[in-house]
């Protein structure tokens, strides 16, 4: 009987329930703690301080060209009501329940009660939306705009294919000028070449004047003759200094089509000038008729030539960082290894240096270390190695090093008792226990590394990433699509070969 | 083949002079344990598990540093020898484990050969390379202990008997003047144990290696036992003969297997699992 009366009077609250109450009301948490709740009183607190600051946060991030809260609130309330309300009421909601549920605490004896907190994290869970910007419906209605790089990433094979493509070309000389000028050579037409003539071949440019007007050029009537017959033909303009350019007549390129005997004529306006009015001597301006014709078999494109070059880098960087990776990883595993290293302080104090280090250059991303690494070294594949090596260090360091502690201890033991020394014991009796693990923790690794290198050229660490990035941000789909059709192929051959090669090990 | 070894009357090839052994930890393993084994002896340490046997043993070899006291073999002090000596020393002493510490993923062949390291060039060793000599030694010694057709096989695909003759043939590699038997037939049946304890009787015999061994089946002990040494608490507390085995009396059995053990028979004990 004694033991249990301390034990009422151990936990008899501060204050009676209802100054608990009362004061729960002015500061949320404060009511437990007087009760003698002080766990659920501290997380309590904790957590209607840390809404309060988020949700002020929130505020003034909707609401930062207003001044004075109350003005921020009314206009985050106007661009987001339903989380402004929502967190409103809920924070009231939550100030009264914990003023109640110290009421009933102090009254009844009562365990559990997650509910209030379940309502905590629903109020965290509504921040938490808040702060990532989650928005669905943009999501969904603006999916369409997912479509152009996607279909382009999903079959991207037009453009790994090209053919080799054969012109048939001729140009007239037009010079700039009124008329008086002596004109520029008329081309000479050959039997069985093409052949294009302008009248007249003197004119001028079209441009704008003071007032911002169009002043139309001289309109050259073209004759092309011994071209294919019907078959698209493009008018390209070289002016005086040797710019091509395609001229638009209504916006669109000029194009003209060949009648049955390979001949056309066409009234072509003169282009803008963009060479600037006060430029001397005589500019003689070139109007050429180009067929372009596609011929001969299907050969490889730029991008699928350049992104087999590389996948083959990747798969190599891939490799060599996991040679290197193994070969530095062995001597630190054992240094790593307590099973090895607790013979004497100072050999724990290296056992702890090394894992300290292991741990902390395993905690940095390779793509990090690749960032410091072409600080180091320069841009391209050596960078993506060595930071890839020096991530494979620490993590199959750490890997080997578990290994190791796994091992029997017996065989060590008895060949101690042989007379063998350290090194034979380590040889004769560790080595052979590791080799499993050790293959299968290697191929494990060679498997992360070719994955990593694959990215590593996003910060200039050499391998695909690299086209790939730069594909990306010339928006050229196609061709990025035929880099990740790469990658994902190779990443999933490796996968199946890794894992048939650990399955013979073990 | 090692030449027998020829065995002077009464030489002491082991004496042991108060040994102690206290652990980190506090446990006191062994407490001023003096005794002295001859030549050609097959001296069984019997005791409950935690009497101190393994200790005992593991002492002898300096597996484990003893506190205090000394031990003298074959007339050398080897209490504190280091390094090489220490080397040299164990290569002297074969030991068998109850578990029999094989490399399991190790061939057989290179199990007893690892038998000889204390001997070979330690450079060429660490390629696994070894001599003729040394591979004909490892042949003649599996064949000594009748597994000649494992060689080839992994370890661990031996059945726990061949597993142990495996220890077996490894100590022999040492030319061991003593071999150290750590309750080599706990993990095995009793016809196993009669022949793993045969093979060391058969070594005892007719190549006069001392044995020393711990064992728990007193008609085992019976059997192969030149003299016995009951350790209790990690103090000695009865010495005989084997003959002396059959004429213990309950007092004497009890004061070495605990008051709650009981005999059964003249033969196994039951004090434990």
């Amino acid at each position: 009987m004694a033991s249990r009366k301390i034990e009422e009077v151990e936990k008899k609250p501060f204050l009676p329930g209802p100054v608990a109450t009362v004061i729960s009301l002015l500061i949320p948490g404060l009511g437990h703690i007087l009760i003698r709740q002080l766990n659920r009183g501290l997380l309590l607190f904790a957590s209607v301080i840390t809404i309060i600051g988020l949700g002020i946060w929130r505020v003034q991030i909707l609401a930062h060209r207003e001044i004075g809260f109350f003005n921020q609130y009314l206009k985050a309330f106007d661009r987001k009501w339903f989380f402004i309300a929502f967190i409103t009421i809920a924070l009231v909601v939550l100030w009264l329940w914990i003023a109640m549920d110290v009421y009933r605490r102090a009254k009844i004896k009562k365990k559990g009660g997650f509910s209030i907190f379940a309502f905590i994290l629903l109020m965290f869970f509504a921040i938490g939306w808040q702060i990532s910007e989650i928005n669905i419906p943009k999501a969904i209605k603006e999916l369409p705009d997912a479509w152009p790089p996607l279909s382009r990433i999903l079959w991207p094979w037009e453009a790994a294919v090209t053919r080799e493509t054969e012109e048939l070309t001729a140009g007239a000389e037009i010079l700039i000028g009124t008329g008086d000028e002596v004109p520029p050579p008329v081309p000479v037409e050959v039997a069985g070449e093409p052949y294009l003539s302008s009248t007249p071949n003197i004119g001028q440019l079209s441009f704008l004047d003071e007032n911002n007007d169009i002043v139309q050029g001289t309109v050259i009537h073209l004759v092309g003759r011994g071209y294919e017959p019907n078959t698209r033909t493009q008018l390209w303009w070289s002016d005086s200094i040797g710019n091509e350019f395609r001229p638009r007549q209504a916006g669109a390129y000029v194009t003209v089509v060949t009648d049955e005997n390979g001949a056309f004529e066409f009234d072509l306006i003169m282009p803008y000038r963009l060479i600037p009015p006060s430029a001397r001597g005589r500019q003689i301006h070139k109007v050429q008729a180009k067929q372009i014709t596609e011929v001969g078999p299907l050969i490889a494109a730029d991008p699928l030539k350049l992104t087999i070059e590389l996948i083959i880098e990747t798969i190599f960087m891939g490799m060599m960082a996991t040679f290197f990776g193994i070969i530095l990883a062995i001597p630190v595993s054992f240094l790593a290894a307590r099973n090895i290293m607790k013979g004497s302080w100072l050999t724990m104090a290296i056992y702890f240096v090394t894992r300290t280090i292991l741990n902390i250059v395993r905690a940095i991303e390779p793509l990090i270390w690749a960032l410091i690494a072409v600080v180091w070294v320069g841009l391209g594949p050596f960078a993506g190695i060595v930071a890839l090596t020096v991530h494979s260090i620490a993590a199959l360091g750490k890997l080997y090093s578990e290994a190791i502690e796994s091992i029997d201890h017996g065989p060590i033991e008895a060949l101690q008792a042989t007379g063998a020394n350290p090194l034979q014991t380590i040889m004769f009796a560790v080595v052979p226990q590791m080799i499993p693990s050790f293959v299968s923790f290697s191929i494990y690794r060679w498997d992360i590394n070719v994955r990593m290198s694959t990215v590593i050229g996003l910060v200039g660490g050499g391998g695909i990433g690299f086209l790939l990035v730069q594909y990306i941000r010339l928006l050229d789909y196609k061709a990025a699509g035929i880099a990740v059709w790469f990658i994902a192929l190779t990443v999933s051959i490796l996968d199946y070969v890794s894992a048939e090669i650990r399955n013979k090990f073990i | 083949m090692s030449p027998s070894r020829f065995i002077l009357k009464g030489f002491k090839m082991l004496e042991v002079k108060h040994l102690t052994k206290v652990y980190d930890d506090g446990t006191v393993a062994l407490d001023d344990v003096s005794f002295t084994v001859e030549d050609g002896e097959f001296l069984v340490i019997i005791g409950l598990s935690g009497s101190g046997k393994s200790t005992l043993l593991r002492c002898t070899n300096r597996l484990i540093d003893p506190t205090a006291g000394q031990m003298i073999l074959d007339g050398n002090d080897i209490t504190t020898i280091k390094g090489s000596k220490l080397r040299l020393m164990r290569r002297q002493i074969g030991m068998i484990f109850q578990q029999f510490n094989l490399v399991k993923r190790s061939s057989v062949t290179m199990n007893v050969l690892s038998g000889r390291l204390g001997y070979v060039n330690p450079g060429s060793s660490l390629l696994y390379r070894f001599s003729q000599e040394d591979r004909d030694k490892a042949t003649a010694a599996l064949e000594m202990v009748g597994i000649e057709d494992q060689a080839k096989k992994r370890a661990d695909e031996l059945s726990g008997g061949q597993q142990q003759r495996v220890g077996i043939a490894r100590a022999l590699m040492q030319d061991p003047k003593m071999i150290l038997a750590d309750e080599p037939v706990a993990s095995l049946d009793p016809v196993l144990a009669h022949t793993i304890l045969g093979y060391l009787e058969k070594l005892n015999k007719e190549r006069k290696i001392t044995i020393i061994c711990s064992l728990h089946y007193l008609d085992l002990v019976q059997r192969y036992a030149t003299r016995v040494i009951g350790l209790r608490d990690g103090k000695i507390v009865w010495t005989g003969t084997q003959h002396d085995i059959r004429k213990m009396t309950d007092a004497e059995f009890k004061d070495i297997y605990g008051e709650d053990a009981e005999r059964i028979n003249a033969g196994a004990l039951t004090g434990e699992v």
